[in-house]
């Protein structure tokens, strides 16, 4: 039991000034993904076949490729962004919480780099 | 990870908890189930059940566990005072719910009336929670008037009806922690989480309109855990016995920090 | 007994009660920089203050002409000549200050158009010596107690006073006449505590809770006024019971008299306005001894409404749902709750309900607690001060005004402060304190605690709230306050057969009803036998036998003391019917008509 003040507890290491671009962009991010995913469902229902050569033709296509790239990255970064509260909301213990930060912003780097090579690669012809 | 396994000492007791019948003749009968946990037994926490006649009992939820603690078991521990639903004091989660139990209708619970203390804190006994991290968390968004310009020396400061307006409802909390106690978000981080009473405090200061330290207050609430655990879950609304809305308070704060930054 | 030991603190002023007197007295010490305890049973914001809706009452004519003379011979009429008028001159002139002292700490106070505080009007509140009706009383729509008492805990913070909070007061400690600070149980963990201080502020509140039926709060039991009696000092005055009009019928909440100030009308079984032939110039705005009495006379003769016809109606409909929504949103909703009553559209059940002691632990202007030795009158006792409703200063003798109560708290506990800063050198050393202290606060615990008797406490305490209910009501006789007397000590008798079922130390609130019990009846027994001691009607005492009153005889207070036995000796003190300072002239008693 902490014989420290519960004023002195709660007031901690106090404010970390930082929030409020987290809070924004997680929903400037929904906003955009609302427009992309409208987009891509779209896109998609509108090919006449989902035959690897009908897709790949069209993902090669500059209009599709930079929605593509855009859609890729503002998922994977609003995804970031929401794990990251619910890592903090859920991973109790100072060291647990700030790897599993760690390791979950990673894998979100890994899964968008990867998802955008992909695109790259089909868009400038691999 | 979260803990979803209760310590050993927060689980009720494997036997049944002692069951107290109403007079043999009662008609009107309601059993009320009552949370009891005394530290100094050493025990596990237990349910007791009491029986008690209602045309004998007055009509609140209050009224039935003074006449528990006055005719039945006097060491039936709960915190009361005004009995009038203004001082707070009374606070516990009634069927399910975080109400007050003076301005609680025992007709309003269907069936029995299961009586808890107020959710995810520490309890000192029986239905008395310890409500010092909640207190220390109020005091710690300043909750008073602060000032450069000086008070005029012989009137007060002006303030419009209107913008009195902004304050009459927020200032009309009564701590009574129904509304953080509600909150899964404060439940799960308490301990840095500020919680709806104490953002709906802040609130009242910052948008009153004799108060100078708006920006200051915004800065002390700019943190992942003081302000933005508000997940708009908006259960502290739905929990509040004097129909204040927190949830719209806290989201107001949210705006103003993004219209100073945007 | 098994040894219990203390932890030992030392102040340099101790506070018991964190009520608004109590965090005022608080705040004005700790930012005089005098090291300050405030002892509280209760979490600040629960304390009884909170309940007060109507309003503080001060001239400060924000809606009309105003005039702080016209508020000092309305709180002395109020009164029925029994308050001290160098007292309520104090008050009076101080109060714009304090109200508006208030505003600059952030009391969220209504406001009018032009941004100043609302004032509405207030029973027995007059303009020109009771020519008009003035609007005097600054409200926080029906919260003002909630509004002032948060904020007064708010500037405590600011000024990062002690608390101890949910420490019961048990015994002052007494040395030689002095008092040299308290004894507190520390509910949460069972410790006790022994609090040394050069001075000691009692700020305890009322005793309502000796009645049945009262507004007060379950925790109003009067526990500075027990400790005390305890301490062989005298209670002051303590037959004058205040009755509010406007109890909820049953439940007895409160409904404000702001709601008369806004224009809520009371009406008998005929539907008529029986308020005008008692008071044809105030009519529902009377003193509220005067209404209780009214409306006690109504259902005496048969006009109560309700099936037993044993109550009255509060109508306010004719206000609209904007004026209620905007003025009385806490009556409303205390209205739907607790009598099941749409406002808007139907009367309020109500009726007379006990409310507020305007007797108490004497003390002057200062805050000194004071007794009777020989013919000095005003003795002060070295170390002990009161303030609020537990104090008697005497600002509201007989009878207090609506919204004079709130005003009392600031002022006094102001001046209870401000009178420690200039008395009290900050740090000054502290004498040891005597081997025996808080022996007698120990002796009482543990005798409660291991009470092994037939009777609980909730039985014994019933027993002395129906006698003081049935016995020392609205209207009294010789006759029954003498059996009242009768039964009550055959209470006092009773209480060495009481029982205490809970034996622990954490959170014992049986043990502690039982300690505060005992505060009670010891103020019961001071009430009910001042009444039948005096023989004339005055204020809130209403003789039927003695229905005058008799400037003669009883222009005077009464000095109770009660043994622990429960017999009680009488002494008297002379009303000051002198001014303070040469501002106002005094206001020779006369016929008291509104």
């Amino acid at each position: 039991m902490s014989l420290r003040s519960p004023l002195g507890r709660v007031l901690g290491h106090g404010s970390a000034r930082e929030g409020v671009h987290h809070w924004w962009h997680l929903r400037t991010s929904s906003a955009a993904l609302v427009v992309l995913g409208v987009w891509f469902a779209f896109a998609v229902l509108t090919l006449p076949d989902l035959g690897h050569k009908t897709v790949t033709t069209w993902i090669s296509r500059p209009v599709t490729a930079v929605m593509l790239l855009l859609f890729v990255t503002v998922a994977t970064w609003h995804s970031a962004l929401g794990v990251q509260v619910v890592v903090e909301d859920y991973v109790r213990g100072k060291g647990a919480r700030v790897l599993t930060l760690v390791v979950v912003r990673f894998l979100h780097v890994l899964v968008g780099v990867a998802a955008a090579f992909a695109v790259l690669r089909l868009a400038l012809g691999g | 990870m979260a803990e979803f396994r209760l310590p050993d000492n927060s689980r009720y007791k494997d036997v049944p908890g002692r069951r107290f019948k109403a007079s043999p003749g009662a008609t009107r009968v309601r059993t009320f189930r009552i949370y009891r946990w005394d530290p100094d037994a050493g025990e596990k926490p237990r349910i007791d059940s009491y029986q008690v006649d209602l045309d004998r009992c007055g009509p609140m939820v209050l009224d039935a566990l003074i006449k528990i603690k006055n005719e039945v078991d006097a060491s039936l521990t709960f915190r009361r005072s005004c009995r009038e639903g203004i001082c707070g004091s009374c606070a516990m989660n009634i069927d399910g719910v975080n109400m007050l139990a003076c301005t609680t209708a025992i007709e309003d619970v269907k069936g029995e009336v299961r009586i808890f203390p107020l959710p995810h804190m520490p309890v000192i006994k029986d239905l008395v929670p310890d409500l010092s991290n909640f207190y220390a968390q109020y005091a710690s968004v300043k909750p008073w008037l602060q000032t450069r310009t000086p008070a005029p020396p012989d009137r007060e400061r002006l303030q419009s009806p209107t913008d009195q307006e902004m304050i009459d409802r927020p200032s009309a909390c009564i701590l009574c922690a129904c509304c953080s106690t509600s909150c899964p978000s404060y439940w799960w981080n308490g301990d840095r989480y500020l919680g709806p009473a104490a953002l709906l405090a802040a609130y009242r200061w910052i948008v009153d309109t004799r108060d100078e330290a708006t920006g200051e207050r915004l800065d002390e609430l700019e943190d992942p855990f003081r302000l933005y655990r508000c997940h708009t879950i908006m259960n502290c609304t739905e929990a509040c016995p004097k129909d204040l809305n927190p949830a719209r308070a806290i989201a107001d704060i949210k705006k103003m920090m993004a219209e100073r930054q945007y | 007994m098994p040894s219990y030991s203390f932890t030992d603190h030392s102040y340099d002023v101790v506070v018991v009660g964190a009520g608004g007197s109590g965090l005022r007295a608080t705040m004005g010490l700790a930012e005089a920089g005098l090291s300050t305890a405030c002892v509280s049973k209760v979490f600040p914001t629960r304390s009884h203050t909170v309940a007060a809706q109507g309003g503080i009452s001060a001239a400060l004519g924000n809606m009309g002409e105003d005039d702080w003379r016209f508020h000092f011979y309305d709180t002395i009429k109020g009164s029925d000549w029994l308050g001290d008028q160098d007292a309520i001159e104090f008050m009076c002139k101080e109060a714009p200050s304090a109200v508006l002292e208030l505003e600059h700490f952030g009391v969220p106070f209504s406001r009018t158009e032009d941004g100043r505080i609302y004032q509405r009007p207030f029973g027995g509140m007059t303009t020109h010596y009771g020519k008009g009706i003035a609007q005097r009383t600054c409200a926080a729509a029906d919260r003002t107690g909630h509004a002032m008492l948060h904020t007064l805990y708010q500037q405590s913070l600011k000024h990062s006073a002690n608390f101890f909070i949910e420490f019961f007061a048990i015994d002052l400690i007494m040395e030689d006449g002095a008092c040299r600070g308290v004894v507190a149980l520390d509910m949460a963990t069972g410790t006790l505590h022994r609090f040394r201080a050069h001075v000691t502020i009692l700020a305890t509140g009322g005793y309502g809770r000796a009645y049945f039926s009262c507004t007060s709060a379950h925790t109003c039991t009067g526990d500075g006024g027990g400790m005390v009696l305890r301490a062989g000092l005298p209670l002051q005055d303590m037959e004058f019971v205040q009755f509010h009009p406007t109890g909820i019928y049953g439940a007895g909440c409160l409904i404000t008299e702001g709601v008369r100030g806004e224009g809520g009308i009371l009406r008998n079984s005929t539907g008529e306005r029986f308020m005008e032939r008692y008071a044809p110039n105030a009519k529902d705005l009377a003193s509220r001894d005067v209404v209780s009495r009214s409306m006690t006379i109504e259902i005496r003769e048969g006009r109560g409404v309700g099936p037993g016809r044993d109550h009255i109606h509060l109508h306010l409909e004719h206000l609209g749902a904007e004026v209620i929504q905007k003025r009385l949103p806490g009556i409303a909703e205390t209205a739907r709750i607790f009598a099941g009553v749409d406002v808007t559209r139907e009367p309020i059940p109500v009726l007379p309900t006990v409310h507020y002691n305007m007797g108490g632990i004497p003390c002057n202007v200062n805050g000194e607690v004071v007794t009777r030795r020989g013919d000095d009158v005003n003795a002060v006792v070295p170390g002990l001060m009161a303030v609020g409703e537990a104090a008697c200063v005497s600002v509201h003798g007989a009878n207090r005004l609506g919204s004079n109560s709130l005003l009392d708290l600031v002022v006094f506990g102001r001046a209870a402060a401000q009178h420690c800063a200039r008395r009290v050198e900050p740090g000054t050393r502290h004498r040891p304190l005597p081997k025996d202290a808080g022996e007698i606060a120990v002796e009482r615990l543990d005798r409660y605690r291991n009470a092994e008797g037939s009777r609980p406490t909730a039985e014994l305490r019933l027993e002395m709230q129906r006698i003081m209910q049935n016995d020392a009501a609205v209207f009294r006789t010789g006759e029954t306050l003498q059996e009242g007397c009768d039964k009550l000590g055959t209470t006092f008798e009773r209480l060495a057969d009481v029982r205490v079922s809970d034996r622990s130390l954490v959170f014992n609130t049986d043990l502690v009803e039982t300690l505060e019990f005992e505060n009670l009846l010891l103020q019961a027994a001071a009430t009910i036998h001042s009444a039948r001691n005096r023989t004339e009607s005055r204020g809130a005492h209403a003789r039927e036998d003695y229905p005058d009153r008799d400037d003669g005889s009883w222009l005077k207070h009464t000095l109770a003391w009660v043994s622990p036995a429960g017999e009680v000796r009488f002494d008297y003190r002379p009303v000051a019917l002198g001014t303070l300072t040469d501002e106002v002239e005094s206001i020779p008693p006369k016929a008291r008509t509104y």
